[in-house]
Order: C-alpha cells, then sequence, then structure tokens
C-alpha cells in the first residue's frame, strides 16, 4: 500500500552541517490521517518537519513523499506551517497577500491570481475566523492572529499533506478548539497531517499516531503503544510532563 | 533668467535628454530593487558591491580606455556578487564576508591605480558621477543594464517577496535561496553599475536605499510598496536633475548633477521620517479598532 501513502520514511535520517539531527526514522502517515511529533526541547521535531520538506538534507534511508500528477513538484501539495519567530513581522503586507503565498507555487513567476485562487484565500480566511482581518497589515496582528494567518495560508495551498510546526502555540482556548475542529475536517477529506506538539492531550484530540523523538525515534505507533512508560522514560528523561491534566515527573532510566 | 525660463530650456539641450533618459531607466529599476534591499536588509551588502565596483573600472581603464571602465566595472560587480552570495549562504556571517570582500577589492583598486595616472580622471568620473557628460554609448549601456535588473526581479518577484517574508517558509514552498538571492544580488549590482555612472560610485546607496525606505513608512500592503518606491525615485531624481541645471545655468555655480539628486533623494527621506512622525499611522489604527 505504501504507493497509497502521503508520507513514508524508511530508517531516514536528517542533518545539517552538524545541527540538531534526527536519526532512524520509521514511520509514514496515509491519507486521512494525524501524527503528532512528541518530544523535549531539542529532540528534532522541527527538524522532522524541515527534513521532510527538503530544507534539512535527508543523509541516510529511504523517504516517499506523495508526488501531484501534475509535475509541478512535490511541495505545490504539502501545506507548511512554520514557527512564529522565524516570521518578519514588521514587513509592510496585508494578511490576504500572506494568505496568497500559499497559491504561488500553482501560480508559477507570471500568472496573476485567477478566481479559484482568490475563493482558496477566501475559504482559508473563513476556516481560521479572519476573514474580517483581511486587509490588516500582517504584522499588526496579535500573535494568536499571526499563527492562524499562516495557518490560513497553509490551507490555501490545498494541501494533500500539512505539515505544523507547534500550531496550538499562542493560541487561545476558543482558537485551540476552532483548531481542532478544522484540522479533523481537513482529516476527513483525506488530508495527512505531521505537526509537533509539546501537548498530548492535544495530540490525543487530533492524531492517530505519534511519533516519539529524541535525538532519535524512540517509537511510532498508536497513541496506546506508544504511550508506555518504558517509551516515555526513553524520550524525557527526568523531565516533567503533563499527562491528563497531572504532572509527571518522569524518572531517568534505572539500567 | 527666471527660473521658469531656464527650465523651459533645459530640454532643449541634448545632455539634459541623455541625462533625463538614463536617470529614467536607474530610477525605474533602483525603485523596484531598492525595495528588496530595505526588506531583506542588504544595504551593506549594497555598500560592499559598490566598493567592488573599484578595482574593476580601474582594470578596465588600464586594458581598454574610457570605453573599458563601464565593462570593467559589469564584469568587477558580476564577480563580486557571485562571490558574496555564495559566501554569505555559508557558515561565514554575511557582515564578515562582505567586509572581507570590501577591503580586499579595494586593495586591488588602489594597486593597479598606483601603476597609472591616466586612470585619475576616469576615477574621479565613477567615484562622483558624470550625469551631463554621459555619451550616447554608456546611455544605452547603462538602459539595458537596468533593464537586466528590473527584468531579473520582476520574473522572479514571487519568489523574491516569499523569501524575503519567510525565508524558510520560502524553501518549503520549493524556492530556491540561493538562486534567488543570486538573482536578487544581480540586480543590485547592475543598478550600483548604473547608477555608479549617473551620481558616481560614492552616492550609489542614496539612489538604492532611500526609495524603499520611504515607501515602507507609508504602506501598509506590497502593491503600494512597489509603486511607491518607484515613483518617489523618478520624482525625487528629476527635481534633482531640474535643480542642478537651474542652479548652475542660473546662478552660474557649477553643482554636479549626481550629487544634487543624492541630496534630494536624502531630504526626502528626512521630510517623510518628520511627516510620518506627525501623522498617524493609519494601519495601525485599523488594526486596533479590529481587535475592539
Amino acid at each position: 500500500m505504501t504507493s497509497q501513502r502521503l508520507l513514508n520514511l524508511d530508517d531516514v535520517s536528517f542533518a545539517y552541517e552538524g545541527d540538531a539531527a534526527l536519526t532512524h526514522v520509521n514511520m509514514h502517515i496515509d491519507p486521512g490521517q494525524a501524527v503528532a511529533i512528541i518530544g523535549p526541547n531539542g529532540a528534532g521535531k522541527s527538524t522532522m518537519l524541515k527534513g521532510v520538506l527538503g530544507v534539512i538534507p535527508l543523509v541516510a534511508g529511504e523517504m516517499t513523499v506523495f508526488r501531484p500528477k501534475k509535475g509541478r513538484g512535490q511541495s505545490g501539495r504539502i501545506g507548511y506551517l512554520p514557527q512564529d519567530d522565524d516570521i518578519d513581522s514588521e514587513f509592510p503586507i496585508t494578511l490576504r497577500q500572506v494568505v496568497m503565498m500559499g497559491r504561488y507555487r500553482r501560480l508559477g513567476w507570471f500568472r496573476f491570481p485567477g478566481a479559484d485562487d482568490k475563493q482558496a484565500v477566501a475559504d482559508a480566511l473563513q476556516v481560521t475566523g479572519l476573514t474580517s482581518r483581511a486587509n490588516v497589515r500582517f504584522g499588526t496582528l496579535s500573535g494568536g492572529q499571526q499563527q492562524r494567518g499562516l495557518l490560513a495560508r497553509a490551507l490555501a495551498t490545498k494541501p494533500s499533506l500539512l505539515l505544523l510546526d507547534e500550531p496550538f502555540n499562542a493560541l487561545d482556548q476558543p482558537n485551540r478548539d476552532a483548531l481542532i475542529d478544522t484540522l479533523n475536517d481537513l482529516k476527513r477529506r483525506g488530508v495527512g497531517i505531521l505537526l509537533t506538539t509539546h501537548d498530548l492531550e492535544l495530540a490525543r484530540e487530533v492524531c492517530d499516531s505519534i511519533l516519539l523523538v529524541n535525538g532519535t525515534q524512540v517509537a511510532f505507533g498508536s497513541l496506546d503503544e506508544v504511550l508506555t512508560l518504558e517509551n516515555l522514560q526513553e524520550a524525557f528523561q527526568g523531565v516533567q510532563v503533563e499527562v491528563d491534566e497531572h504532572q509527571v515527573v518522569i524518572p531517568g532510566h534505572s539500567h | 533668467m527666471s527660473f521658469i525660463e531656464i527650465l523651459s530650456q533645459a530640454f532643449t539641450l541634448p545632455f539634459m535628454w541623455r541625462a533625463a533618459a538614463l536617470l529614467a531607466g536607474l530610477t525605474l529599476a533602483a525603485g523596484l530593487i531598492g525595495v528588496f534591499v530595505n526588506l531583506r536588509g542588504l544595504e551593506f551588502l549594497s555598500d560592499g558591491l559598490t566598493h567592488a565596483v573599484f578595482p574593476g573600472v580601474a582594470a578596465g581603464f588600464m586594458v581598454a580606455g574610457t570605453g573599458g571602465v563601464l565593462w570593467g566595472a559589469i564584469l568587477a560587480a558580476a564577480a563580486a556578487t557571485v562571490f558574496l552570495t555564495l559566501l554569505s549562504h555559508r557558515k561565514v556571517t554575511s557582515d564578515a564576508a562582505i567586509a572581507i570582500m570590501l577591503t580586499a577589492m579595494f586593495s586591488i583598486g588602489v594597486i593597479i591605480v598606483s601603476k597609472s595616472h591616466n586612470v585619475a580622471s576616469s576615477l574621479e568620473q565613477l567615484l562622483f558621477g558624470h550625469l551631463f557628460t554621459v555619451t550616447t554609448t554608456e546611455v544605452i549601456i547603462t538602459l539595458i543594464v537596468c533593464a537586466i535588473a528590473f527584468a531579473l526581479v520582476l520574473a522572479t518577484l514571487r519568489g523574491q517577496v516569499f523569501a524575503a517574508f519567510d525565508a524558510r517558509g520560502a524553501q518549503a514552498s520549493g524556492y530556491r535561496p540561493l538562486g534567488l538571492s543570486l538573482v536578487l544580488n544581480i540586480a543590485i549590482a547592475c543598478v550600483v553599475v548604473a547608477a555608479s555612472i549617473a551620481v558616481g560610485n560614492l552616492l550609489v546607496l542614496a539612489v538604492i536605499i532611500v526609495p524603499g525606505a520611504i515607501s515602507r513608512m507609508w504602506t501598509r500592503g506590497l502593491g503600494g510598496l512597489f509603486v511607491g518606491a518607484i515613483i518617489f525615485a523618478v520624482v525625487a531624481a528629476t527635481i534633482g536633475l531640474l535643480a542642478s541645471f537651474t542652479v548652475s545655468v542660473g546662478a552660474n555655480v557649477a553643482i554636479p548633477g549626481g550629487a544634487s539628486i543624492a541630496i534630494v533623494f536624502v531630504l526626502g527621506y528626512l521630510l517623510s521620517l518628520a511627516v510620518r512622525a506627525i501623522v498617524p499611522d493609519r494601519s495601525q489604527q485599523l488594526a486596533k479598532r479590529g481587535e475592539q
């Protein structure tokens, strides 16, 4: 069934000139599935996303990414939400123009946005609840609104695979709930989702599988399979985590 | 003679037409490219390129006389651009790369100059510009160089905007950052060479940096940013050119065209700063109103 998979990684390692690397990853995403990447800070969660995008080089193993038929490159159909701090917030650009960036690759270099592009942008703004803010300068939006604006940009791509780097950060409760609904809706339409998060509770509400990492892959599988004390011990040694609203300190390895 | 009479005379003179043609090409290109210099913070790189052009000028003159000056400048700028772009995409920080480049090229220029006395006058022309004495050939070559710069950035506009806003996001959606930087830096180099002819190597930065910086103060979206920068560049250059002509003819005090234009650009910036400080920012107000 590998041919239908959106993403398949076979013993893959990503590394970039000595920066945070991630090794020996075996995982896959099928249409309509969501996978959460969980691990402590610096474990390679963002590295995983950037590796899939091709921003951080693959140094070992084999990766297959779903390719659209029209030969516009694999990236045309991947939506990506970067972490907020990679963005120049002083940039003179309206929210609508930021969301339109999600259509740039489809437009190519010269074609002007058509009705379907404008519709895709309007839909993405609608879903993220930002329609009324469309003509405001991006940098003047609040942190949460900027985050949703970048999510709208990823959605405007009409992606088959959506990569989200800490999508729940900077969101208040209503926005978190709205995002969870949006993501579940996308899954029903066959979109595959790969996201990083610190919040196991949110992962539980959206994701079917978990990729547990700590510089290398610790485990991949369903939530129950992966979230065992032994796995968590291996991933988070001595780190305090939140499980079902209880604070739990994971003790270090005994052996 | 009144100012009006002097002004009405201005464009009966062929050298004024040559200057105007050169400036038209230069300001269109500088307005567009200046926006990206501003957005990506490439002011220091632009400065590095102006210095790198110097040995090219000297070498061009040594090899082919006056006719070689422009070609020397173009070749040196192209080489410096490729070198700087590659270096800045390595682990060396951009500023260090540019500073190293800048000193290396300048010392090479000084050595070349020291071998010849004839270089001096041509060099002076390039350091301070010779707007009123450009030849038709120079105008044509400069316009071609500007057209290349304009076309390069226009053709890659979407990628350039995306990369300037969010480099990682651009890379993630399939743009190549190195290629985009190279194209943009080549365009900057073209404008540097063209502006060296018009306003002089030492005054190039005003023309490249000011239009983008001013436009950014006043615009909330992308459309106005480019249009504003280009309009400012065209208007300021026209004022500078006519002011220089009027003062030179009317008061009989020769004012170099390049310096006059650079001053108008800088005064425009100061004026814009002052007005911006008084006039409230509508985009901020809009944003606040929406939050309530």
